[in-house]
């Protein structure tokens, strides 16, 4: 503080913010070699000094603390909170094997280093100081959001020491060796910069004492640049992966195994299903009823149950091949895709609003995705294919040249929302600060690492992986690769008022590419003119409105400064701001598409975050995937692309990268995704994790038998159900029988079906679409939710309210309550594999709930319909709507017993109380949906065989 | 016998919160070979349900309220006294605090308390005049002055208090709780939230989420105001002969199915869910009858003045669900009401007349049943104030203020009339004793009897705690 104090007046200027008095100094600062380094010396110097250097770390000098280790600086000056020192004592986790520091010695270390962590005789803390603590965490987080890339505000650009010296229109902004004559230090010193008017605005802070302090010293010391650049790495000589670490099963290419000879086998599959079982003295259960198979392969394909007329039609084909027909009509279903996406949205993430903080802000165009992704499956898009897509569709074409994008130009478009999922706070100002945007970015790897790659990718962001040959380093690496999309450096956000028209930040939002089509802009400009016209209108009557007050104020003050003082013109402007505020609500938002893509220029240098702090920059890296996944792989290869959106092509390297078919884990984890949902458990049981601390596969051959089959067959995934679909594997009974639990207790052999429980979705959509209700409505903005006054969460009724629930608003904040409690993921940030909770509010739900009751009334209304009030045709098409099958007699009988007594008991009822239509048609309809409700609430409803 | 064991984990790696635990391990008790109890801490659990369990030592209380100030408690006005403020009025703030500042053109100089404070009981703690009643019990309170938080907003330092850790997505203290040591009532959900029915906190039901943890762990929502569990009853109920004519023709196609269904514990879990849904109906319905209470008991928690009616009801229900054995009890405030920016003398003391008196007759009557001291009560939000002012002038606030708050702790092995920590001489930053909110949470399970570094859920092979891998220490020096 003494210092730049000096430093500042000897160049004249008249004022600069000093404190008045200082906390911190109330009490005398204490001295490293007095107060800290004796219990040092006694507790931790014999294994960390300047001979043994534990961990690379010495604690002999307070430079050497302040150099650190491996891990970074051992103490951050001022933050005892942030101090690894102070983590690793306080934690008891060192001194390693020794007796832990008392409370009194910890806090003495903590005292130190809040205070400054000062040598004897030091005034302020004085060290080397490199360039990367400067632009990173300084100007990068502080300046560069107006002197960077995008903007240069007064033709200053603070990216690299050159552009510094170079300065902008008042001249160099740091003249080296000399603080008090370099003006960046003199207009923070001052506080002018960053403008106090403007920090909310993007999110940026006063540079604090310590960071004044560090460019102050920086400057003194001559401004020295760092020459480097980043290790390069040869993956097959990677001293940082152990080659035993390769040979760990998941890491090797499948390759593709004999089919065991087994006589009875039906399919592939089942031979090595069969091998398993047989070794156990055990096999396959029969195979299931027709009608069980049936329901089983509905609910598989689409989520939902045959209608009636399908169940009679099922029943009528005699031929031989009826089933593998069935599979083939319901793989062309448009349903199909539908459920089939809903997965691939859960392992992707998918919301329709941000997440992060409470606004929870919408997600107005997330759809699009959506509807990509179900679309895709309908196609059958090799997977191969969709994932390119999803990892680089902008760079597949060049966006910016392009007048009109074509349908396959904008699907290209649509699926890079596959990297805007994660939750992101970064709209609020709040929120937009360094660390929430590499966490945002860490949530797509995260997304990217256990959906695609099998890998907990993100276990090495803030220190080596512990168990999977993972170096920090890759994490950073991968990261990389997407630096010129999402840069933490040089943020597009997420901000709903620059989707908007209108808004002053439009033209430079953001993450949305306009859709360039002119019929679509005019529609949108034609609709939007007259609302323009009318906000622009409102604004100017605010503004006079305030006029007159400003005479009796300030001149220039804001319109939000008068209302605090004059009350009769609150009412004015809160009326005209309320119209504003509808007017705005009417505008249509520009058609676009919410995509990731290459920003261009020169993206920002990654470094490795020691301990993932963004105070704490290392080494510099080099985009490319985990070194681990190289052997026999066609190396990581950025080839430059000749397109004027100037794009980087690291993407669409990786995206060829991961889909070669050698690449060991994008085949098998995706397949293994596929058995899961066919099976209730993959192969590899930890979906997203197939590293060491993941569940071995219980069938390794069969995973890479199908891994190399989904390769061969073109990654067609519709291919990849009938293969299973088909099995005797599949087509078994869920019966177990005591042998089979002897041998196979948790049927993880499949010596029988498993027995699963209707998903979330499948509960809603099926129980709408037995009572009739169901709207098959596809694609398009989702169907609006409310929240009712008891907190339920369900769609809106009316014109949508009754559409599949793939189709309804996914909002983090709200979860719609029926599928929140049937185990629909909360996405943080995504889910590879659903629980399967047994719950009494599900009971209740089922029990009580409206939506359920509303749904038997419709039910048994559309049955009187069709077969009038004849109890036993009533209670037949009741079974087949809702369980798939004919009732037998003996259910028949307690049905029709306890059906007769409820229109009895509603008859009495109506009685006493008369509703307005007659009563005994009343009393019927009601009878038949009480009895209808007892069905939505029985387990063979609720549980496919 | 390693084998067997591990092909009844994966057996069990189903959730419920049916009385089934029990039944199933009964049924399985002829295949396989069980444990002597069934312990859901140190390790994972096979059953995840809400059986009592045993802790990992000797608890010193059994249930918790958590009384959550959310919107952040200015501390310099209620439980930190600072006369220095008054030294300092005026005066820009220092560098490091103005690097902090979020409404820059905001921000004012330093602001002395409006409020009077004066020393109250045997310990003479300092209290200020907004906390009369509270004031009153603080013999029994142990003040933390020295918290401190990471995040300077709320959405994020909530999730940080109420999970560990600044994202959503993650158990909730409550969830780790029930987790830890299911529930003493099985009629009861064992984690109950009362929220305000004047509106939910920031970040909503995510406040008590059970996150990666099974949903059986997630804080049920209980209205104080009419039907309190969620589809508790229907809209409309069936005549009473219909409705016993639905269940028990249920109930015969649900025993038939399952007869037909041999080794199939998730049906008989799943009828027990049923049971227990029909129980809870009844139990819950006498557990929050708060017509049972005396007009005495009533009058003190305030149940006879508008001010403090709603807090008072629910501060009241909390009791009588601990009583009953619930676990954990969390009771917030409105919306974000302690987040005073603006006009901090009338909104300060507007949460303080709605809460104070209904606190301190909580605490009386816990103390008069006997249940104090099995009851650990709990009373903070996610961060404090900045010592200067917002928007300076007479209806001046403060902003949020991360680096120094209080909490405070009572009953439940807590000892009384203690203060912990200290923050700097103007309230902005924790100096002395610095408590992260790990240590924070971790002090709330060494209470319950639970070391917070055993209790840990394994995710996609990764061993989880509520505590991380953050350096924790468990305030001992509050604890009796």
């Amino acid at each position: 503080m003494i210092r730049i104090l000096w430093a500042v007046s000897r160049s004249g200027a008249l004022f600069f913010f000093v404190p008045l008095f200082d906390y911190a100094q109330v009490r005398p600062a204490p001295r490293f070699e007095s107060d800290v380094l004796p219990l040092l010396k006694a507790k931790c110097v014999s294994c960390h000094n300047s001979k043994t250097r534990r961990a690379g770390l010495s604690l002999e000098t307070r430079d050497d603390l302040l150099a650190g280790g491996k891990t970074g600086a051992a103490v951050v000056p001022g933050k005892s909170v942030d101090s690894l020192l102070v983590a690793m004592v306080a934690s008891g986790k060192m001194p390693l094997g020794g007796k832990p520091l008392t409370i009194e010695e910890t806090s003495a270390i903590r005292n130190w280093i809040d205070s400054g962590a000062l040598k004897t005789d030091e005034q302020v803390l004085t060290r080397p100081i490199r360039a990367r603590e400067i632009f990173a965490p300084v100007l990068g987080a502080k300046c560069v959001v107006c002197h960077g890339r995008r903007v240069q505000q007064a033709g200053l650009d603070l990216r690299t020491r050159a552009s510094i010296l170079k300065g902008g229109k008042s001249g160099p902004a740091i003249v080296p060796g000399n603080p008090a004559a370099s003006l960046l230090l003199q207009k923070i010193a001052k506080q002018q910069m960053p403008p106090p008017q403007l920090q909310e605005q993007f999110s940026v802070r006063t540079v604090d004492s310590a960071e004044l302090e560090k460019l102050t010293q920086w400057i003194a010391q001559g401004a020295p640049d760092e020459v480097e650049s980043a290790a390069p790495v040869n993956p097959d000589f990677d001293p940082m992966v152990k080659p035993s670490a390769r040979e760990f099963w998941s890491f090797r290419k499948p390759v593709r195994p004999k089919v065991p000879a087994f006589a009875s086998a039906r399919t592939p599959i089942d031979a090595f299903l069969l091998e398993r079982l047989d070794a156990k003295k055990s096999s396959f259960a029969p195979e299931a009823g027709r009608l069980a198979l049936m329901r089983r392969a509905c609910f598989d394909l689409t989520g939902l149950p045959p209608s009636p007329p399908e169940v009679q039609a099922y029943l009528a084909d005699n031929k031989p091949d009826a089933y593998e027909r069935l599979i083939d009509r319901l793989l062309t279903s448009p349903r199909y895709g539908e459920r089939w996406a809903r997965y691939w949205l859960d392992a992707a993430g998918y919301a329709d609003s941000e997440g992060g903080v409470s606004t929870d802000a919408p997600r107005p165009t997330s759809w699009r995705y959506r509807d990509y992704v179900i679309r895709a499956f309908n196609a059958d898009k090799p997977y191969n294919q969709f994932l390119q897509e999803q990892l680089a569709g902008d760079e597949m074409f060049d966006w910016k040249t392009s007048k009109i994008y074509s349908p396959d130009q904008m699907e290209k478009l649509e699926a890079t929302g596959f990297l805007r999922l994660a939750p992101d706070a970064t709209y609020s100002t709040e929120q937009n600060f360094l660390p929430e945007r590499f966490d945002a970015v860490a949530s797509e790897m995260e997304i990217l690492g256990s959906s695609v790659m099998g890998l907990s990718l993100g276990c090495a962001r803030c220190h080596d992986h512990k168990y999977d040959p993972l170096p920090q380093r890759d994490y950073y690496r991968v990261s990389a690769v997407f630096q010129s999309a999402l840069d933490p450096y040089d943020w597009l956000i997420p901000s709903l008022d620059c989707v908007g028209v209108g808004s002053k930040c439009e033209e430079r939002n953001l993450r949305f590419l306009p859709d360039p089509d002119p019929k679509v802009v005019n529609e949108t400009e034609t609709f939007n003119a007259p609302i323009k016209i009318q906000i622009e209108d409102l604004e100017k009557k605010i503004e006079a409105a305030a006029e007159p007050y400003r005479e009796k104020a300030k001149k220039d003050a804001t319109v939000d400064e008068l209302l605090k003082e004059f009350e009769p013109l609150k009412k004015t402007v809160t009326d005209l701001r309320k119209s504003l505020q509808q007017a705005k609500a009417k505008l249509k938002p520009a058609s676009g598409v919410r995509a990731l893509f290459d920003m261009g220029g020169e993206p920002t240098p990654v470094r490795i975050l020691m301990r993932g702090d963004v105070n704490n920059p290392g080494p510099l890296v080099e985009p490319g995937p985990p070194s681990v996944l190289s052997s026999g792989l066609r190396p990581y290869l950025v080839e430059k692309l000749p397109y004027e959106s100037g794009t980087s092509g690291r993407r669409l390297a990786f995206a060829k990268w991961i889909t070669q078919p050698e690449q060991p884990l994008t085949a098998r984890v995706m397949v293994n995704r596929i058995w899961q949902q066919h099976f209730g458990s993959g192969i590899v049981k930890s979906a997203g994790n197939f590293g060491k601390t993941g569940t071995p596969p219980t069938h390794p051959e069969l995973l890479d038998w199908l891994a190399t089959e989904f390769v061969e067959s073109g990654w067609s995934v519709k291919k990849m159900h009938r293969l299973i679909m088909t099995s005797a594997a599949y087509r078994q009974s869920t019966a177990v029988t005591a042998e089979a639990q002897a041998q196979d207790p948790s049927g993880a052999l499949l010596s029988r079906f498993p027995l699963r429980r209707l998903d979330a979705e499948a509960v809603r959509d099926s129980i709408l679409k037995i009572a009739g209700r169901l709207d098959l409505t596809a694609f398009g903005p989702p169907a609006a939710i409310e929240v009712k006054p008891d907190g339920s969460v369900l769609a809106k009724s009316g014109k949508l309210g009754y559409r599949r629930s793939i189709y309804l608003q996914q909002r983090r904040s709200t979860p719609v309550t029926i599928l929140d409690t049937f185990d629909a993921p909360f996405m943080s940030p995504n889910c590879v594999r659903r629980g399967e909770s047994i719950v009494s509010s599900q009971a209740l739900q089922l029990m009580n709930g409206d939506q359920i009751r509303e749904s038997a009334r419709y039910l048994a209304g559309r049955i009187i319909d069709a077969v009038g009030l004849d109890t036993r045709q009533q209670i037949d098409q009741l079974y087949l709507a809702t369980l798939t099958r004919t009732p037998t007699s003996a259910e028949v009988q307690a049905a029709e017993r306890v059906l007769l007594a409820m229109r009895r008991n509603w008859q009495e009822h109506y009685e006493t109380t008369p509703p307005s239509e007659p009563i005994a048609a009343k009393a019927s309809h009601m009878a038949l949906s009480s009895l209808a409700h007892s069905l939505f609430n029985s387990a063979e409803f609720l549980y496919v065989d | 016998m390693a084998k067997l064991a591990n092909s009844r984990r994966d057996f069990f790696s189903r959730i419920s919160d049916g009385l089934n635990g029990a039944a199933l391990a009964y049924l399985l008790g002829k295949d396989f070979l069980l444990p002597e109890r069934l312990l859901a801490v140190e390790g994972q659990p096979q059953i995840f349900d809400l059986k009592p369990k045993a802790p990992h030592f000797p608890p010193k209380a059994k249930s918790v309220i958590q009384l959550f100030m959310n919107g952040g408690p200015s501390q310099m006005d209620l439980l930190d006294p600072k006369p220095a403020l008054e030294k300092y009025a005026g005066q820009p703030p220092s560098r490091d605090l103005a690097s902090q500042i979020r409404q820059v053109r905001e921000a004012g100089g330093i602001m002395p308390s409006p409020f009077k404070f004066a020393h109250y009981g045997k310990s003479g703690t300092e209290v200020s005049e907004l906390l009369p009643h509270i004031a009153q019990r603080v013999d029994d309170i142990a003040v933390i002055r020295s918290m401190y938080t990471t995040h300077i907003a709320h959405d994020f330092a909530l999730f940080l208090m109420h999970t560990g850790r600044i994202l959503p997505g993650r158990p909730t203290l409550g969830s780790w709780v029930v987790y830890g040591l299911g529930s003493e009532n099985q009629n009861l959900p064992a984690y109950v939230v009362l929220d305000d029915p004047k509106g939910l906190p920031v970040n909503d039901i995510q406040n008590w989420q059970a996150g990666y943890i099974p949903g059986v762990y997630q804080g049920t929502r209980v209205r104080s105001e009419g039907l309190p569990l969620l589809n508790l009853e229907p809209e409309e109920e069936y005549p009473a002969a219909v409705k016993d004519l639905g269940r028990s023709l249920l109930h015969s196609m649900d025993e038939a199915h399952r007869a037909k269904r041999p080794y199939q514990p998730n049906l008989d879990a799943r009828i027990s869910t049923y049971e227990l849904a029909a129980r809870m109906q009844m139990a819950a319905t006498d557990a929050l009858d708060l017509a049972k209470e005396t007009d005495a008991t009533k009058e003190a928690y305030g149940l006879n003045e508008e001010t403090t009616a709603s807090y008072g009801r629910r501060c009241l229900m909390a009791r009588r669900l601990v009583e009953r054995g619930v676990r954990m009890v969390q009771v917030f405030t409105e919306g974000n009401v302690w987040d005073h920016h603006n006009d901090l003398r009338k909104g300060l003391s507007y949460c303080c007349q709605k809460t104070d008196k209904p606190i301190a007759a909580l605490l009386t009557d816990l103390k008069q049943r006997g249940l104090l001291d099995s009851t650990l009560v709990v009373w903070g939000g996610e961060f404090g104030r900045l010592p200067i002012a917002q928007s300076p002038g007479p209806t001046a606030g403060r902003d949020h203020g991360p680096a120094g708050f209080s909490s405070w702790m009572a009953g439940g092995g807590i000892k009384g009339g203690s203060v912990y920590g200290a923050t700097d001489d103007i309230g902005y930053k924790a100096v002395e004793n610095p408590v992260s909110v790990q240590d924070f949470h971790a002090t709330i399970l060494h209470l319950l009897g639970m070391d917070h570094r055993k209790v840990v859920f394994q995710r996609e092979g990764r061993n989880e705690r509520i505590t991380d891998e953050y350096p924790v220490n468990v305030l001992t020096k509050i604890i009796a």
